[in-house]
């Protein structure tokens, strides 16, 4: 017996529900179904709703708490002497407990933890069973209640459509929450971070040299946690590949929209999807392997330093990354304008050139504008290029040949590898994270308000 | 006063301003224009009539050229404007939409403000020397188009924030504003209220014997009241041509007849 039986028989319990009440619903009204309110197929949803949902909410409160309240069962249970050897650490504790549980007797020698190990294994059996009988139940309760409401009149479609309209409001909810949560974590360690370093040395440090000391008097004890170079460097790159895929990304969207013929629309326009769809981290290599190894040696010969890691190669490559990103909602911006202001301007005696420059441009300017916001939001998130072809070392340089690392970068690094998660080291990660999510919010909602307010009311 | 000779005289002179001569039009296999010869007077309005599908906005469109837009069209014949064939290698299409406007079915004013809806085809073709003699073009043309004392306070407002008769109007305003000799309306008021409607039919009498306009409509009436001029199609063909008054009390042909009492269409 295992959680998903359960899950199978619930959904049994509810196809066999459908089943019954369709029936029934015929049969009430002795096969007239004209007679019915509902279509008999909707008293059939409706019951199995009715059995489904009940059944479903308890196996996820078991699957959700189950373990938690069968270790904290054990834990009561445990003889006094084993508790106190781990009274502070009572997690390490139910560790072991869990590795014998789950992994067989082989690991473990301690005749009480084998003890624990088979009461954990035989309550949470129990536990099993306990959930099995109580969804049943509930959901039999439903089924009686949906067999009690079959009558001519119920109107079994309407209350289908009210649970299942319930049912898409808590799935948009969950997804809200979500976000919600990761936001609050990201606050909570971010505030713990700021117990530690004071926020302004954050904001406007300009020293970013994550370490905490072991011991007063080593070497390099003293940590600094300025972001300003962070920053910089992420602004760095997030403006080449503006350069980069601003100009090339708009006139691609002028172009398709306005010049190609409909056979190069066809071809040009997927191929640009697929450039979305390559892998980051196919682009990072390229950017590592091809690009920055290019610009080194184009430097030498023109008798330019040029790092080898350089801002350049790292935010050209992810220009090129974010081309398809403003090409397409350029595209989109474009194409919302009306057809009939082109064929008005054209009708003028206006050239293609003069239309799209005074009148489509414009009119689309403020779907442009927020596509370039969304592509450099898009920019200051990305990770995988700049790891790959970005450096390591903080430099608050406005030199695109010299090496700069990003704030995700450092994120990156600050989190590879075994963690102390109470360390301002790891922490500052989270502010990082917490500074970059406000940055990039601000970009988008900025965007969407820009789109909202000046779009233009055609009919 | 003119006597008969005189007055005969004077007609054989009037050279028509537009030509069409053998005029077809394909769309890929689709012959939607067949053969038209047609005379189009600067000083008539033309309207022309038929049911739907019958080539009249498509034989309107050849008039500007604006069917260059459109894939797969292909026009045949001559269309002479003042004698030389527009669809030649050597016209100038930007300059020949300067002389020939468009008006169209739904008013498409551009998301700019009223005055420089109106200052765009002047500004484009550099007709306005400086700031002063652009105000007085933007200004006739909006006098001309019946707009200027609704708007003259109000250059600066949005021309999508007018209401659709007056949206209209100031599309014929910004036809207008790069002088044309001749005006094509594409059922112009087919998207407008009876009083907007009534508005813009004493525009077009109001510059009747100013430029050659020709207008495709839908309404019988529209067309007794505004034009002098009326042509008649049916799948494709010319069916009837004449003067406007001849064609609605006496029309030569059955099918005109049967289209204009409403039997078919």
């Amino acid at each position: 017996m295992t959680n998903s039986t359960i899950l199978v028989l619930i959904a049994l319990m509810a196809m066999f529900a459908f089943a019954f009440m369709r029936q029934k619903s015929v049969a009430v009204v002795g096969g007239a179904t004209e007679a019915l309110h509902s279509l008999p197929r909707y008293h059939g949803y409706f019951a199995a709703l009715l059995v489904l949902l009940p059944g479903l909410l308890v196996l996820v409160l078991w699957l959700a708490t189950g373990k938690m309240i069968v270790e904290n069962l054990i834990v009561s249970g445990l003889p006094d002497e084993l508790a106190a050897v781990y009274a502070d650490r009572i997690d390490l504790l139910i560790n072991r407990i869990r590795l014998v549980a789950e992994n067989g007797t082989g690991v473990e020698s301690d005749e009480s933890i084998l003890a624990a190990a088979a009461r954990f294994n035989q309550l949470y059996a129990r536990g099993i069973i306990a959930t099995l009988v109580f969804s049943f139940a509930v959901g039999a309760i439903g089924f009686v209640h949906a067999s009690s409401k079959v009558e001519p009149d119920f109107r079994a479609r309407n209350s289908f459509e009210r649970i299942l309209n319930g049912v898409l409001a808590t799935s948009s909810f969950l997804a809200i929450a979500i976000t919600l949560g990761i936001v609050a974590s990201l606050i909570f360690e971010s505030i713990r971070f700021f117990q530690q370093v004071p926020i302004e040395d954050f904001l406007f440090g300009l020293k970013w040299s994550p370490q905490t000391a072991l011991r007063a008097d080593q070497v390099a004890a003293e940590g600094s946690f300025g972001a300003v170079p962070l920053f910089a460097g992420t602004f760095l790159i997030s403006l080449l590949a503006m350069l980069v895929a601003g100009p090339v990304g708009l006139f691609a969207a002028i172009y398709l929209t306005q010049y190609a013929s409909q056979r190069t629309r066809n071809i040009a326009k997927p191929v640009l999807e697929i450039l979305a769809g390559v892998p980051t981290v196919v682009y990072g290599f390229f950017a590592a392997l091809t690009v920055a190894p290019l610009f080194r040696s184009t430097g030498a010969w023109l008798g330019l330093d040029v790092a080898s890691e350089s801002a350049l190669a790292a935010g050209l490559v992810m220009g090129i990354m974010i081309i398809p990103f403003v090409s397409s909602l350029s595209d989109d911006a474009i194409t919302a304008v009306p057809e009939s202001l082109k064929r008005g301007s054209l009708a003028l005696g206006a050239t293609t050139a003069e239309t799209i420059t005074k009148v489509l441009l414009p009119a689309a300017l403020p779907g442009i504008a927020s596509a370039f916001l969304l592509a450099i939001s898009r920019a200051v998130g990305e990770t995988m290029i700049v790891v790959m072809a970005a450096g390591m070392r903080p430099n608050l340089t406005a030199n695109p040949l010299e090496a700069v690392t990003t704030v995700t970068v450092q994120i990156v690094a600050l989190l590879t590898g075994d963690q102390e998660f109470d360390s301002a080291k790891t922490l500052s990660a989270f502010a990082l994270g917490l500074a970059l999510f406000v940055l990039t919010l601000v970009l988008n909602v900025f965007a969407l308000s820009m789109v909202r307010k000046y779009r233009e009311a055609y009919d | 006063m003119l006597d008969m000779a005189e007055e005969k005289d004077l007609q054989s002179t009037v050279k028509p301003k537009v030509t069409l001569r053998d005029v077809h039009v394909h769309y890929g296999d689709v012959h939607a224009v067949n053969g038209i010869d047609l005379d189009l007077y600067s000083d008539k309005v033309t309207a022309l009539i038929g049911p739907s599908g019958c080539g009249k906005s498509t034989l309107l469109r050849c008039l500007n050229r604006m069917n260059d837009t459109i894939p797969d069209c292909r026009v045949d014949g001559e269309i002479l404007l003042d004698g030389k064939n527009i669809y030649d290698a050597k016209i100038d299409v930007v300059q020949l939409r300067a002389r020939v406007g468009m008006v169209f079915q739904k008013p498409n004013p551009f998301p700019k403000s009223i005055y420089d809806n109106v200052a765009y085809g002047p500004r484009i073709h550099g007709i306005a020397a400086d700031r002063t003699s652009l105000d007085e073009i933007v200004e006739s043309s909006l006098e001309k188009a019946g707009l200027w004392q609704e708007v003259k306070d109000r250059l600066d407002d949005s021309g999508i924030a007018l209401s659709g008769g007056q949206q209209q109007r100031l599309c014929i305003a910004r036809a207008i504003a790069v002088s044309p000799e001749v005006i094509l309306m594409d059922e112009p008021c087919s998207a407008l209220d009876p009083i907007a409607t009534a508005k813009v039919e004493a525009l077009i009498d109001e510059l009747s014997g100013r430029y050659a306009i020709v207008i495709v409509t839908h309404s019988m009436q529209q067309a007794a009241r505004v034009s002098q001029k009326t042509v008649f199609f049916h799948l494709g063909e010319m069916i009837e041509q004449g003067d406007t008054t001849q064609i609605f009390t006496a029309p030569r042909e059955e099918r005109t007849r049967d289209y204009i009492t409403g039997r078919f269409g």
